[in-house]
């Protein structure tokens, strides 16, 4: 294995046992999902067509506000000890811990969504089962976008004055397209509708995730760099 | 040396006041009064205007954030920056009019049409680039995260545009904005105001600009003073 693959592998394996040993970050983001998933139903009333029809839009509001705070906690942990400047020192290239950091944080997302939809089956009384296999590739393209973009972001908004405060402030106008294509396709699934109206909205989560992951991949240098 | 971008402030200023003195001459009288929309059709010689002002205004932050990154000279923050913030101020003009013509002639005041929704978004995106600026705290490396939000925001620009025209067209009952073949006298018009707002828009950013680099020069030499007093004073004690 080339030597940058063998770094990004190391970075996603320390962050991974890190999350493993303690849970804490894990554990917050699902809670907190699901706490976001409720309240929608206190919001709106229960049980009406209206929350079916909200579902695909509730499920991703909860995913990027629980994403966005355990975004904010990826570079939390670096910060301690001054362990991001330790990881700059090593000889891995920059790419290499941002994608490192980056699939991290796309594997702990995935995780927390494994968990959220089956309570939004049940909690939203939606036929989720049918049509699984079909949200899984635009679910992952957006999750992909979402954590590229976060990722870097964190990264900047960590050596703000705001600090956690100032990331969702930039990361959610950006965000638009994913969002739009993830719920957009979420919806599109749920009711049935054939395949080709739900192409437009995989390649657009698609084409974000490609074009984020590769310009965040070179703009990392310069937001961690001294 | 140094007069240049006063100079140049001074003269594109001085242009644009004679355009925006004779802008409303050309909106309001030259232009025939549109036969359906009537006077409301009007704010298009500011609204259309300033749409164009704040695109230059946000591609120009593209351009400086990568010239920022690649020579790593501080005046081409400085243009980006103030480039942002004008094109922050034109975009709220495009947001604050746009409405006043909808009411009339949508029948409401905001319509979550493709061109609006874009407008909005890249009002958010670099509302947010103004707001990483004002809670920075390291001056450099803020100007570094500066520049990556400004070609991130501008690589995001093509991806909500199909977004959201896909996003609308997906929902029938929404008004269509319809490109009409304008007339002429209402093209001329349109295009003189185009002009004079862009000359308006290259005289505030290089006043701006001049004022920033100013600023940037006063604080160099303030701290030079201190150093040098410092200095002297050991050599006092001594």
């Amino acid at each position: 294995m080339p030597p940058f693959f063998r770094h990004v592998f190391a970075i996603l394996w320390k962050d991974l046992k890190t999350e493993a040993r303690t849970k804490e970050r894990l554990s917050a983001m699902c809670f907190f999902a699901f706490l976001v998933l409720l309240i929608f139903n206190f919001a709106f009333r229960p049980g009406s067509t209206v929350m079916q029809s909200a579902a695909p839009g509730i499920f991703w509001i909860s995913v990027t506000f629980a994403g966005l705070f355990g975004l904010t906690r990826s570079f939390a942990l670096e910060r301690q000890n001054d362990c991001l400047m330790g990881l700059l020192l090593t000889p891995a290239d920059r790419g290499a811990i941002y994608l490192g950091k980056t699939l991290a944080n796309l594997l702990t997302m995935i995780f927390m969504e494994t968990l959220l939809l089956p309570l939004l089956a049940v909690f939203l009384n939606i036929a989720l089962w049918a049509h699984l296999f079909r949200l899984l590739l635009p679910l992952f393209l957006g999750t992909l976008g979402f954590a590229a973009v976060g990722t870097l972001f964190a990264a900047m908004s960590m050596n703000t004055r705001l600090q956690e405060a100032l990331l969702p402030m930039l990361t959610l106008p950006v965000l638009v397209p994913a969002l739009l294509a993830g719920v957009e396709s979420f919806q599109a699934i749920l009711s049935g509708a054939p395949f080709s109206e739900v192409v437009p909205w995989i390649k657009l989560a698609g084409a974000f995730a490609v074009l984020f992951v590769t310009a965040c991949l070179l703009l990392f240098d310069y937001v961690v760099e001294e | 040396m140094k007069t240049r971008p006063y100079l140049w402030s001074f003269g594109l200023g001085l242009l644009a006041l004679v355009g925006m003195l004779i802008a409303p001459y050309m909106a309001l009288v030259y232009a025939d009064v549109e036969t359906q929309m009537l006077l409301a059709q009007k704010i298009m010689y500011f609204h259309v205007p300033s749409a164009f002002a704040a695109y230059a205004g946000f591609f120009l932050v593209f351009v400086f954030s990568i010239l920022y990154l690649w020579r790593r000279d501080k005046r081409w923050d400085i243009w980006a920056s103030c480039s942002a913030e004008l094109g922050v101020l034109f975009c709220t003009l495009v947001l604050l009019t746009g409405p006043l013509w909808a009411k009339p002639i949508w029948g409401a005041w905001w319509v979550w049409d493709t061109r609006l929704t874009l407008t909005l978004v890249l009002w958010l995106i670099y509302v947010a680039y103004l707001m990483l600026r004002s809670y920075s705290e390291d001056p450099q490396q803020s100007a570094k995260f500066r520049a990556v939000l400004g070609i991130i925001g501008f690589l995001d620009v093509p991806l909500v545009h199909y977004a959201v025209k896909l996003w609308r067209t997906h929902h029938p009952n929404v008004v269509f904005q319809e490109r009409m073949g304008l007339p002429p006298d209402m093209l001329t018009a349109l295009l003189f105001c185009g002009m004079t707002f862009l000359v308006l828009f290259a005289a505030i950013l290089i006043k701006r600009v001049s004022l920033e680099l100013a600023r940037d020069e006063l604080d160099y030499l303030q701290a030079e003073i201190q150093d040098r007093k410092t200095i002297l004073g050991q050599v006092s004690e001594e």
